[in-house]
């Protein structure tokens, strides 16, 4: 009782003192109130048989049918492990392939050819994804440009996207060439701020470059990686439906169908509005959970977490 | 994802809000409704002296894409406006996302005075479910009050009259009618008559007389990919009216046969049909890229002459083509083929034929129209004589001159001084080239179709018993609708990959019977059960 009479009178003071750094708050709070929380109980139409007619509180309640209609249907698991094996193999090659450019691209001395690599390389993320799909198809069609390299190597020439076993890793290696260079600018930010002194120590030590680059460079940059790690992971069942959708076709859609591509076909284009946000839910709570179980584990880890 | 739902957290939110004022403007609207009821009896005269602005949600006919970026830009929907006295204001939604456009809408709520869409093909659960859920409203008061000369013709064609209501009897759109069977058939095979002269093969009739000449094509004439179509949205989309399929007796939707609704691709002559085109791409006649082939890369396998057979439409197929593989080849010329069969003299069971009454470009009136009655007289407009004249040819003096009782498009038209395609001119001016709340005239297509080979076409490709075997357009009820549409999303997605799997070689022929037998513990039974009560429900319309 008395420790509680303690805190308020402290509150009170504490506020009386900053009410004008309150005050500021307010906005704020009342910005995420109106644009973040209060929009999620439209998450309510996930348990609902929605028709905006009758609005979201005048729907039908049907529980969770929504739910297991979802996981009862025919390409539940098929969908699912799509989703995880995309988003695995994404972090898996994906993820890295930033961190190991921008080590390359510190070891390069001349200034004028480390900014021409990194503008060619973080190009490809300023075009946008239609265009960049259609490259894609024209690049892998039957007498496309991969394939026409292919048989010059003395290999047969397919239309590969008519290949299911060969859409996973078009995806992956279309996604490292669209990010690579977007995504390395942050590592090589912090490959800047390494003190330059621990390289001239390593160096009258002895160490090569190589030793350096793994005793110094990689531990200065640890830090950085796993948040961008931990961050990864809380958006590891988003596979970007948009790009999918504009490369997948039947004939890989065992290989290809995801979560949200799965959908956007039954719930935007069939209207099934309450369908699609009860999917959409359950990919949010597997997203939290894994943000969760990723941070903690990194903390105990390595002292590197989100919170 | 993240986008997708965010995106549906605010329509939600905008859904919520919206809810509420649409019920407002319900009670409103019947208020309008009853108050000018009183002057029901005059006849209407165009142009309707109002103030009052109604606003009109469509797509912009595809032909103009590129050409008039909204309706305001439009000649023929400004004069619309003069001549009905109506002010409109036009929402278009993207054009090729407009049944994703349309859900959004519909989502928000915020409906428009007036809806072009097609509720029967594009609408999970179709016209009644549209109406009971509260989006659009039954036409037949307003009708009978306002709308004389749909209602007469209407009277006059008992047979459309059953086709544009449903099974309730409830009219719910301003309907768009193909005033001639010539107007029904506008698609079928297409192929390279030029080559077939040089290598002395006669058209190709029979299955057989096709390998026979696709192997020819790319044997002597160096096709890459023989025969190609598009696959976009679904593979062999235009193949999907019976063009191949067909010859074995089946086609890729549901259809009837002896009083029984059938379902193609579980019926035994979808897996010859199989064979033969998975024997067909093994062999290197049929386009590699097949799976992925759209609009433009067909167009390009066309004019490069990588292509010598297809499927297209006579006015936006051979339209289109003869002038590009002439650039390419003079002596180029594309001729219709008959639908295949599989014995000569045959006669084919499927092929394109489309219901007189298409459900494409038809007008509803919405449950937020402030003045159901004003939209009701505006759009009867298109089915009196005078609009009759105006939505098949545009305004006399401008694109059409009347010589002997004919309007004749002027050269505005079918030779525009912009080096407009007439597909796109005519839109420009008219609705005859595509759809609209009017009643199609023949007279259009006979000019529409330039050229002797796009005429002969209509003329061959007629000839199937597509008319007896294609299902009107039946709906199922709103209760059935949902459960329709799941069992049927499914088996579509199976059917899609089980197509392409086996022609491609990915899975051998003899899978289709496990595929067969996927289909029915999909539910494709309770799906045929539904599309049986539908057609008997709407013969005994």
């Amino acid at each position: 009782m008395g420790k509680r009479q303690k805190l308020r009178s402290r509150l009170i003071r504490d506020f009386k003192l900053n009410k004008y750094l309150y005050l500021m708050m307010v906005p704020v709070i009342a910005y995420y109130l109106v644009f973040f929380y209060g929009p999620m109980y439209g998450a309510l139409i996930a348990f609902k048989d929605y028709s905006p007619m009758k609005g979201i509180l005048g729907s039908d309640w049907v529980g969770l049918k929504h739910f297991e209609d979802f996981f009862g249907s025919f390409y539940f698991l098929r969908v699912l492990k799509n989703t995880i094996l995309i988003s695995l193999y994404t972090l898996l090659f994906e993820f890295p392939a930033p961190i190991l450019l921008a080590l390359l691209i510190n070891e390069v001395r001349r200034k004028k050819f480390k900014r021409v690599v990194q503008t060619i390389t973080y190009m490809p993320y300023f075009i946008s994804l239609v265009v960049i799909c259609g490259i894609i198809t024209d690049f892998t069609n039957a007498d496309g440009l991969l394939n026409r390299l292919f048989v010059f190597l003395g290999y047969d020439g397919q239309a590969m996207l008519q290949k299911p076993e060969l859409f996973r890793p078009i995806y992956v290696l279309s996604e490292i060439w669209q990010r690579i260079g977007w995504e390395s600018i942050i590592y090589i930010a912090a490959l800047m701020s390494i003190d330059l002194e621990q390289y001239e120590a390593a160096r009258m030590d002895g160490a090569s470059r190589l030793k350096q680059m793994i005793y110094i460079t990689l531990p200065g940059l640890l830090p950085t990686i796993m948040i961008m790690f931990i961050l990864r992971m809380g958006n590891l069942l988003n596979v970007g439906f948009e790009k999918i959708i504009l490369l997948y076709n039947p004939v890989t859609y065992e290989t290809a169908d995801v979560i949200s591509s799965f959908v956007y076909r039954k719930g935007l284009l069939e209207f099934g509005w309450s369908y699609s946000s009860a999917v959409g839910l359950f990919n949010s709570v597997i997203n939290l959970v894994l943000l969760i179980t990723a941070n903690t584990l990194s903390r105990r880890a390595t002292q590197n977490s989100l919170w | 994802m993240k986008k997708f739902a965010a995106a549906g957290l605010i329509i939600t939110l905008l859904g919520a809000l919206m809810a509420g004022c649409s019920s407002g403007d319900k009670s409103s609207g019947n208020a309008a409704e009853g108050a000018s009821s009183a002057g029901a009896a005059e006849p209407t005269t165009y142009p309707l002296k109002t103030d009052e602005k109604l606003s009109y949600w469509g797509e912009i006919n595809g032909n103009l894409v590129g050409v008039k970026a909204s309706h305001d830009e439009i000649p023929f929907f400004q004069k619309w406006q003069e001549k009905t006295g109506v002010k409109l204001e036009f929402t278009a939604p993207p054009s090729g996302q407009v049944k994703e456009a349309f859900n959004v809408m519909l989502a928000s709520g915020d409906l428009p005075d007036m809806l072009e869409y097609n509720f029967i093909g594009d609408f999970p659960g179709g016209p009644e479910k549209a109406i009971s859920d509260g989006y659009i409203i039954k036409l037949n008061d307003l009708i009978d009050k306002y709308a004389p000369n749909l209602k007469k013709y209407l009277q006059e064609h008992p047979d459309i009259d059953k086709m544009v209501k449903t099974d309730n009897g409830s009219y719910y759109v301003f309907p768009f009618i193909r005033g001639d069977e010539y107007l029904r058939v506008f698609q079928g095979p297409v192929i390279r008559k030029d080559w077939l002269d040089d290598l002395g093969l006669p058209v190709p009739e029979t299955i057989d007389e096709w390998t026979t000449t696709l192997r020819a094509f790319k044997e002597k004439k160096g096709a890459a990919a023989p025969f190609s179509v598009v696959s976009k949205p679904r593979f062999f989309n235009e193949s999907g009216n019976g063009a191949f399929i067909g010859a074995f007796g089946v086609n890729r939707g549901f259809y009837q046969e002896g009083g029984a609704v059938k379902f193609g691709p579980a019926e035994p002559g979808f897996k010859d049909y199989l064979k033969l085109f998975h024997d067909w791409y093994a062999e290197g006649l049929i386009d590699k890229n097949i799976a992925t082939a759209d609009t433009k890369a067909v167009d390009g396998n066309i004019a490069s002459g990588a292509t010598g057979a297809t499927v297209g439409n006579a006015g936006g197929g051979i339209g289109k083509w003869q002038p590009l593989v002439e650039a390419n080849d003079p002596k180029a010329v594309l001729v219709a083929a008959p639908y295949p069969v599989l014995k000569k003299g045959d006669k084919p069971k499927f092929g394109q034929m489309n219901q007189a009454y298409a459900s494409e470009g038809t007008v509803a009136v919405t449950t937020a129209a402030k003045d159901p009655a004003l939209a009701v007289r505006m759009l009867d407009y298109g089915y009196s004589e005078e609009g009759h004249m105006f939505f098949n040819f545009g305004e006399e003096g401008v694109s059409y001159t009347m010589e002997d009782g004919y309007p004749k498009f002027t050269d505005l038209l079918m030779n525009n001084p912009d080096k407009l395609a007439p597909a796109q001119a005519i839109s420009l001016y008219a609705r005859s080239s595509y759809n609209g709340p009017f009643v199609q005239d023949k007279r259009y297509a006979e000019q529409f179709f330039a050229l002797q080979t796009q005429r002969d076409a209509v003329e061959i490709w007629k000839n199937t018993d597509a008319a007896k075997y294609n299902l009107p357009n039946i709906t199922p009820t709103p209760e059935e609708s949902s459960e329709y549409a799941t069992i049927m999303n499914d088996i579509n997605t199976l059917v899609d990959e089980m197509t392409i799997k086996i022609i491609l070689g990915s899975e051998p022929v003899d899978k289709f019977d496990d595929y067969v037998a996927k289909m029915k513990s999909l539910g494709l039974d309770r799906a045929i059960e539904i599309q049986t009560a539908a057609l008997q429900r709407y013969n005994s319309r």
